[in-house]
């Protein structure tokens, strides 16, 4: 078994890359002094994995929604559920599903090696019957209906459907009543023999715990044995061009929600992390709390502190999307591309950016302080083929410049489009 | 964990650890939740965005930037019949900036300049500052009805708290917001440092002394008269109201609250706690494991217990016609822990999850400042580790005990009327 420490000196702070024998990769971060461990066993499939790699190198497309499904009935065995075994032992569990990934996870102050022995030991055993899944149709039809409700959940998914024709990150991770109704049990199992095989599998775990005791508890609980490496994904043929550069929609509401939408075109399915970190800063400087845009919006009464961008980035999407609740969301629009019309033709101020590089250095420490953030990043750091500690590297090579050649290419008014919801009457 | 007294009602809580990468500071103002609400609860986001020497808001976020990102919040809190005006700071720890920043120093001179240094005209606060904080209190306060989980609970609570302090909200009303005036707002500001009960907690590497005298010279020009907090609990009323609202969304919300007999915030609290996580805490609790997935009644359904006014919410998202069926089912289980119907497994389940979420405590920062800050009318504090041995030492007959004596005072239903599904008239 292959045991390497991963330090890096400038944070003081280490982890261990370990090669499990069965083909699972673990990753260890003590903590000493921490009063609690949190662990995570994580599989690179998510919602966006609606193609099923086939023996011939070809994919079969399955129903939408189907991971988040499989997640919800991983909890479930033959006897005891997984939420029963875990109240034995006071952690708390949970589960979720991403565009990217499922995770199973825990955080517990004693009783590790029991606990990490529940986690590993049921998200080895599935337990599928026909019967069970009807029963789980009805529950998830439920939550998306539930999601319906919630007026920023449908506002990002319509502006997604806004700029994206094909690529699946436009639906709703449980996938639609619909889509959900095809699946059965055999597809299932089909899902979980492909995608949860150990070699596209990672266990995070960081907090009060010992190497050893990891090693001994997957020594003895882990059954199988890898049949390949990480899943290449099928690459989607998203055309470059947007669907609609508006759409509505109506819920009550207090007051006009709005998310603005810029589609990228990337050559390579995923972008690097020089490019999301500079796209990261890139933001803050045109849009962030001391940004002069943000000020300006405020003023003319076109946004509340509710205001916020994000670079939404994954295998074969990106877009940059700018949020809020506004009176008149179009106005707010208006302004919004006026300020980065201003950026490409001005360029960056140097002493500005030097500043958000500071703070990006300050949110990147901050970032490496509680047990389930360092799990879920070491784990989210794995599947992308790089540690926790890259951005650090990656960050100093960030240049003024680098981004203003960056700002050139993106942020395109002719890729984007706004989704609003409306509050309806009465 | 130190104290030390900086002024009368004045105190600093310290946790001093080099544990973590941060530094979390927390600035806690407590006073009745009575007379003008709004002007209180307005004031922490008018005072966390600018002060006298960084009076543009642009320049004031550009500092914060060059101090690592650091961030501070602001925000307002019912707890019993007690508004908290809070402030919160997180940056990084000094170890950790790049030459000899002295991060920590900076952040809290910064803290403590918003509160007590900000911009005045003419015993006012500025007419322009006042009125876009307005707006955004107003936003904020009509956007919780957007999250209708939320809105539901808040509903129950006006109409069970209505002839109660607690029953109003913690940020007033919009027509009282709107008629907040700079001078209205400012008399509050000059009213709080004199009478407000005061806690600065800070958890972190930094050492407590250099905190201690920037607060020591800030309360030294103030003459202190402080004014107590203090909660009303009642007992509750033999016949539960109910009221019931409809609105066009898919999923109905149940929202169910109780009393419990409580006669302070410590009475019997430790069994109170057990039995309210059996009835609905964990997924071993009656609500989870019987109500949600046993019967299939409801999405999500849970109780929590909120010591300090006495109470138990409960909040459960239902269809419309399994309405009656549920709140049924939810009192049926209610009867059942108080009658001792849980097993061995349930009660060490419900001892060991509470446990393990109170040491959890210990792991970040902010949880230490939130530990110790609501702990702020405490003499003296109990640690997480304190807590927890209490908790150990409830046994069965306590909990049963504590069961019997929570009524159910008020149910609020939002009914989901799900588009073109509504009768015709």
């Amino acid at each position: 078994m292959k045991i390497e420490e991963i330090r890096s000196e400038q944070l003081g702070e280490s982890f261990y890359d370990i090669d499990h024998p069965s083909g699972l990769k673990i990753l260890v971060m003590p903590k000493k002094d921490y009063s609690g461990a949190y662990a995570i066993f994580a599989t690179k499939y998510g919602s966006i994995d609606n193609a099923l790699p086939q023996e011939d190198g070809s994919y079969k497309i399955i129903p939408e929604g189907t991971a988040h499904f499989l997640e919800h009935k991983l909890f479930e065995s033959e006897d005891l559920d997984a939420f029963e075994r875990f109240a034995k032992t006071g952690a708390s569990a949970n589960a979720y599903t991403s565009f990217g990934r499922t995770g199973y996870l825990f955080s517990c102050t004693g009783n590790f090696k029991k606990n990490l022995e529940i986690l590993l030991d049921f998200v080895q055993h599935p337990y599928f019957t026909q019967q069970t899944v009807e029963k789980e149709q009805g529950i998830i039809g439920q939550e998306i209906m539930m999601y319906k409700d919630a007026p920023d959940w449908e506002c990002t998914f319509n502006v997604l459907r806004a700029l994206y024709h094909k690529h699946p990150v436009k639906v709703d991770i449980a996938g639609s009543c619909e889509s959900i109704a095809e699946i059965t049990a055999d597809l299932l199992y089909e899902c979980y023999n492909s995608f949860y095989d150990l070699g596209n599998m990672v266990l995070s775990i960081a907090g009060n715990v010992n190497v050893d005791d990891v090693i001994e508890v997957a020594d003895r609980v882990i059954e199988k044995k890898a049949n390949g490496s990480l899943i290449k994904r099928m690459p989607i043929d998203e055309p470059k061009e947007i669907v609609t550069d508006y759409i509505e929609e109506k819920l009550p509401v207090s007051a006009p929600q709005f998310i603005l939408g810029f589609k990228e075109n990337h050559e390579n399915p995923e972008c690097s992390t020089k490019e999301e970190i500079a796209m990261d800063m890139l933001l803050d400087i045109i849009a962030g709390r001391s940004s002069a845009l943000y000020k300006r919006l405020l003023d003319m009464k076109l946004i509340n502190t509710t205001f916020d961008f994000e670079y939404f980035t994954g295998f074969g999407y990106s877009c940059i999307l700018f949020s809020g609740e506004s009176a008149d969301p179009k106005a707010a629009c208006e302004e919004i591309k006026k300020e980065i019309a201003f950026f490409k033709e001005n360029g960056i101020d140097e002493k500005v950016f030097s500043r958000t590089r500071k703070k990006l250095y300050g949110r990147m420490i901050m970032g490496l302080n509680d047990v389930d953030e360092l799990a879920n990043n070491m784990a989210l750091s794995y599947f992308a083929d790089e540690t926790i500690f890259t951005d650090f590297d990656v960050y100093k090579e960030i240049t003024a410049q680098y981004l203003e050649e960056l700002l050139s290419g993106t942020l395109l008014n002719e890729y984007s489009a706004l989704a609003v919801i409306l509050p309806q009457e009465g | 964990m130190t104290i030390h007294e900086i002024a009368n009602g004045v105190r600093l809580v310290s946790v001093e650890t080099e544990k973590f990468k941060t530094c979390c500071v927390n600035f806690t103002i407590a006073t009745p939740l009575d007379g003008n609400i709004s002007a209180k609860a307005i004031l922490p986001y008018l005072l966390h965005r600018r002060c006298k020497k960084y009076p543009d808001f642009s320049a004031f976020n550009g500092v914060l930037d060059e101090l690592y990102g650091a961030s501070i919040s602001a925000g307002v809190m019912k707890k019993g019949e007690i508004l908290l005006l809070n402030f919160s700071l997180t940056a990084i720890d000094d170890r950790f900036a790049l030459g000899d920043d002295k991060v920590t120093a900076q952040c809290v001179e910064l803290l403590t300049d918003l509160v007590f240094d900000p911009i005045v005209d003419d015993g006012a606060f500025p007419a322009d500052i006042v009125e876009e904080e307005k707006r955004l209190l107003i936003e904020k306060l009509e956007a919780e009805k957007n999250d209708k989980r939320r809105y539901a609970l808040m509903r129950c609570e006006e109409i069970m708290f209505a002839n109660e302090a607690y029953g109003r909200h913690r940020y007033g009303t919009v027509e009282s917001i709107k008629e907040l005036t700079g001078k209205d707002i400012y008399a509050e500001w000059k009213n709080l440092l004199k009478t407000a009960t005061m806690q600065i907690t800070m958890a972190g590497s930094a050492s407590p002394d250099f905190v201690k005298s920037i607060l020591k010279k800030r309360f030294s020009r103030i003459k202190r008269d402080v004014v107590p907090c203090e909660t009303e609990f009642l007992p509750g009323y033999p016949k539960p109201n109910y009221v019931c609202e409809t609105q066009n969304v898919k999923q109905g919300k149940l929202v169910m609250g109780f009393r419990t007999g409580m006669r302070n915030s410590e009475d019997n609290l430790e069994a109170m706690r057990v039995a309210v996580d059996i009835f609905g805490g964990g997924t071993y609790s009656k609500l989870f494991s019987i109500v949600r997935e046993k019967m299939s009644l409801c999405y999500y359904c849970s109780a929590a217990l909120n010591s300090n006014k006495g109470i138990v919410m409960l909040q459960s998202g239902i269809e419309n016609e399994n309405e009656e069926k549920a709140k049924n089912e939810i009192l049926n289980q209610l009867k059942e822990v108080a009658s001792g119907n849980f097993s061995d497994d349930d009660f060490s389940a419900s001892i060991k999850s509470m446990c393990d979420a109170v040491l959890s405590y210990n792991d970040t920062p902010e949880a230490i400042c939130a530990w110790y800050s609501s702990l702020f009318l405490k003499e003296n504090p109990e640690s997480p580790e304190d807590r927890i041995e209490k908790i150990r030492k409830v046994d069965k007959s306590q909990v049963i005990r504590a069961a019997k004596t929570i009524m159910l005072d008020t149910v609020f239903m939002l009914r989901g009327s799900g588009e073109g599904e509504d009768d015709e008239n």
